[in-house]
């Protein structure tokens, strides 16, 4: 287990090495330098060329690489270029939004779309399950943002149940804060969760139809075990091994959606800091919001692999 | 079993509520100490930005949304109004002395920083040498022609100019952001002083606390003299931000906020035309759309090609089409808002696509093959594709022009991909937007000197004439004699045809009329209705 253990996480930081290289080169293979999109006119050459003097771009780029490696091993992801701030400071500012959003949307995703895949296994070729077969093949058509406008003008123009962007009502207080917090939360979580939910319980689903077909179910219901124990505790517990890969993959996904879902809610996380620093080509912040979501991803899926042998004790061997 | 199962389950879902509310809580308060304070109450006036300010260093910051911020907070020396004239803020007036080459300004003796000390000539005079020792924004190029300043007495400022420049004063004035010495003093290098906490500033509003991502608290500054009764009657001023355009609609709909600070789309407009609550303001432009010749391109290096070019261009279709009939023509390259500069005596060339075809075989092209194009003669055309209205116009120009039998390629592309052929002169015609211009000698002199200062000579002209025709003109102190000869260089860029003017369009403002009233609009989309002297007149409907 100790070897296995080591093995994943030894290819998670190369994984990791390989995201913020690649991030590192392909920004500045881009066309234009941080000053390109500077507003335009009124800029000398001498004064863009003091600019990327000032940002460190005049120097050879292998230099600019090592010089940024070194600092990342101390931690330091480097200084914002518009915002003259830590990259790791801004960061943090945003961290907990996404954490919060694509958290609580991953929690519901899969909390909504275990029953239903299960039950549609279970209900095979009934009306539930051609339902779910019917929302599911839809909601990989679904693009965040139409999904998105669309809720902020049902829910929140017309019925005016909820608010117009934002995360929270910065005036509130106390519980009510956490209120406000649940309110502005609504929407762009169920954006996310209803275009995550249907590929998520069809996996489930068609796991779960694999599984209540095995020779060790018929031999439980043999035994006199009810359905629900058969289901729900046998069935289940095999047929969510795949469904984790999912999750683990998932929530890449999640944070990627967070992108387009925070712009459109105006949710201060760090995908709209990705979408503005881009914009911006403000190279230190998109690294480092990219090193962030690489290591992000890269952990859910070690510690997925882990859970996995842990359920799966064959794929230790 | 069962029950340590959901034990655990339940374990599991309260620790991640837990955890999510903890973690996030971490969000919930303002930086900066904020005392908090009603947001919705009825003098606080609540505004839709796109995005965070990036630099809070006004010296610095080179973001449109940045100024609308800081420009409430810190004060210019003038401003424009809503006839696109200077008009007076903190200097009361300025002058030429020296045949030219000293600009001085006198000040107002009666704005004060928000900590209580006078705003003086020393504030003024170390704002513009730090802009020049750390080559601070924009304005340094506009500060080109310093040698020395001078402060002698508290509201007196003299620039020592190595050469008269007619529109310096205009030029340093509107750009400039004035800053207390008193406190920037102590920061040291202010190309790495972020500016972020603790503000102090002359406007009518200055910042108290934000919540990165979501607003930005201005309160009101007790002193300040353009406001009537001398400080604003909006008790605080709040940005919110809305990064996608079509939330920040509906939020004004919605009443979360009260005006948004970004121009209506021309193609949303009509979505707030059923709402009584909601008036649309309309300013026009300080920049213009345009498509400029690469005169290194064989052809369009002849005046011809290029005139045949400008005949081929319905500019009138466009302006019905792209802006729906709401903006307006042009000649030359001195846009109509400049009445004083723009030549009337010229007429923007007419669309003849017979005339062009006409043009074009007197120039000695040939269609020998007989495929309705002449031969050879096959240019490319630039542009941004991000910006819908420009990507529009170039369809339009392919289809007009080939009715002139000129063969047009789209070359439209990803915005940075552009901005970097576009600085590197690889275009044949570049089809895109001015954005500000705040006078015509700034705009005549980035856009036509073969020396390229401000980098924005997309026509890569180098013409002795031009040099000789904008450096007489920018030398000349009499107003009417300076006027007369950037009408008549309107006239030589127009025959020349080194430009074709497409169109200067309107903005429209959204605001919420049952709340807020007295808004005065300056042209272009920079500040639009959010100047500082704006926002100081704007009163509470009761």
């Amino acid at each position: 287990m100790v070897r296995f253990v080591l093995s994943r996480a030894l290819k998670a930081v190369l994984t990791v090495w390989i995201a913020i290289t690649s991030t590192f080169f392909l920004l500045r293979l881009l066309p234009g330098d941080p000053t390109t999109l500077m507003v335009e006119g009124d800029m000398t050459p001498e004064m863009q060329a003091a600019l990327l003097k000032t940002y460190g771009l005049d120097r050879p780029l292998w230099e600019q690489y090592v010089s940024y490696l070194r600092e990342l091993l101390q931690g330091n992801l480097g200084i914002s270029f518009r915002q003259i701030q830590p990259v790791t400071d801004i960061i943090l500012d945003r961290l907990p939004w996404t954490l919060l959003l694509a958290g609580t949307a991953f929690v519901l995703t899969v909390a909504v779309g275990i029953p239903i895949g299960v039950t549609a296994a279970v209900h095979r070729g009934k009306l539930m399950d051609r339902l779910l077969q019917g929302f599911g093949i839809s909601a990989n058509a679904l693009f965040v943002p139409s999904v998105a406008i669309l809720l902020l003008v049902f829910f929140g123009a017309q019925l005016g149940w909820f608010p117009i962007g934002g995360a929270i009502d910065p005036d509130s207080r106390g519980a009510a804060a956490y209120l406000s917090l649940a309110h502005h939360l609504v929407l762009p979580v169920l954006s996310l969760v209803l275009v995550q939910l249907g590929p998520y319980a069809l996996t489930l689903r068609t796991n779960m139809i694999e599984v209540l077909g095995e020779d060790y179910i018929r031999a439980a219901q043999a035994r006199g075990l009810s359905a629900r124990r058969r289901v729900w505790k046998h069935g289940l517990r095999n047929a969510i091994l795949p469904a984790l890969t999912l999750m683990g993959l998932q929530l890449g996904t999640l944070v990627g959606g967070a992108v387009l879902t925070e712009t459109v809610f105006a949710y201060p996380g760090v995908g709209r800091l990705i979408y503005e620093a881009v914009g911006q080509q403000d190279y230190p912040v998109i690294q480092g919001a990219f090193i962030m979501l690489a290591v992000t991803v890269v952990v859910a899926n070690a510690l997925t692999d882990m859970l996995y042998a842990v359920l799966n004790p064959r794929i230790r061997l | 079993m069962n029950k340590t199962v959901k034990g655990r389950w339940r374990l599991a879902v309260a620790l991640g509520v837990a955890a999510t509310l903890g973690v996030s809580g971490c969000g919930l308060n303002e930086d900066n100490g904020s005392s908090g304070g009603s947001s919705a109450g009825a003098s606080v006036l609540r505004i839709g930005t796109t995005t965070d300010v990036s630099n809070f260093n006004p010296l610095q910051s080179l973001s449109k949304t940045d100024s609308w911020v800081l420009n409430a907070m810190y004060p210019h020396l003038l401003r424009i109004d809503e006839n696109n004239k200077k008009a007076p803020e903190l200097a009361k007036e300025y002058r030429y002395e020296d045949d030219g080459r000293t600009a001085v300004f006198v000040l107002r003796d009666d704005f004060k920083w928000s900590d209580g000390k006078p705003v003086v000539a020393e504030d003024v005079k170390f704002s513009a040498e730090m802009i020049m020792k750390y080559k601070l924004g924009n304005v340094a190029a506009k500060l080109t022609w310093v040698d020395s300043i001078e402060a002698p007495d508290a509201t007196t400022v003299k620039f020592k100019l190595s050469q008269p420049y007619a529109p310096f004063a205009e030029g340093v004035g509107f750009w400039m952001s004035i800053v207390p010495k008193h406190v920037f003093e102590s920061a040291g290098d202010l190309s790495k002083f972020p500016n972020d906490s603790n503000w102090v500033g002359a406007g009518p509003f200055v910042l108290d606390s934000m919540t990165k991502g979501q607003r930005y608290v201005m309160k009101r500054n007790e002193h300040y003299p353009l406001a009537p009764g001398g400080k604003a009657a909006v008790s605080q001023v709040e940005y919110r931000v809305y990064p996608d355009v079509n939330t920040m609609m509906l939020a004004l709909r919605n009443g979360d906020i009260d005006m948004m600070g970004t121009p209506v789309p021309v193609s949303a407009a009509k979505t707030f035309e059923n709402d009584s609550k909601i008036k649309l303001e309309k300013v026009g432009a300080l920049g213009f759309a345009h498509l400029t010749y690469n005169m290194n391109n064989k052809h369009l290096a002849k005046q011809e090609v290029r005139q045949a070019l400008s005949m081929s261009v319905d500019t009138k279709a466009i302006i019905s089409s792209v802006l729906q009939g709401d903006g307006q023509q042009m000649a030359g390259p001195i846009s109509p808002i400049f009445a004083d500069y723009d030549n009337t005596e010229i007429q923007p060339y007419a669309y003849d696509p017979e005339g062009a075809k006409a043009k074009l075989d007197a120039a000695g092209y040939k269609d020998a093959d007989n495929d309705g194009f002449f031969d050879g003669l096959t240019i490319g055309v630039a542009c941004d594709q991000s910006n819908a209205n420009i990507t529009r116009v170039v369809q339009l120009f392919r289809e007009s022009a080939a009715k002139a039998g000129i063969k047009l390629e789209n070359e439209c592309v990803e915005r940075n991909t552009f901005l970097t052929r576009t600085k590197n002169g690889e275009y044949d015609i570049d089809a895109t937007q001015w954005g500000v211009f705040d006078n015509p000698m700034d705009q005549l002199r980035s856009t036509y000197l073969s020396s390229n200062p401000g980098g924005i000579n997309y026509n890569l002209l180098k013409s002795d004439e031009m040099d000789k025709l904008i450096d007489d003109a920018a030398g000349t102190t009499d107003p009417e004699a300076f006027k007369a000869k950037i009408r008549n260089i309107d006239k030589v860029v127009h025959e020349q045809a080194y430009l074709t003017p497409l169109y200067v369009e309107n903005f429209r403002f959204a605001y919420n009329a049952s709340r807020f009233t007295g808004f005065v609009a300056s042209p272009s989309d920079l500040l639009g209705m959010v100047t500082a002297y704006s926002l100081a007149q704007v009163t509470p409907v009761k």
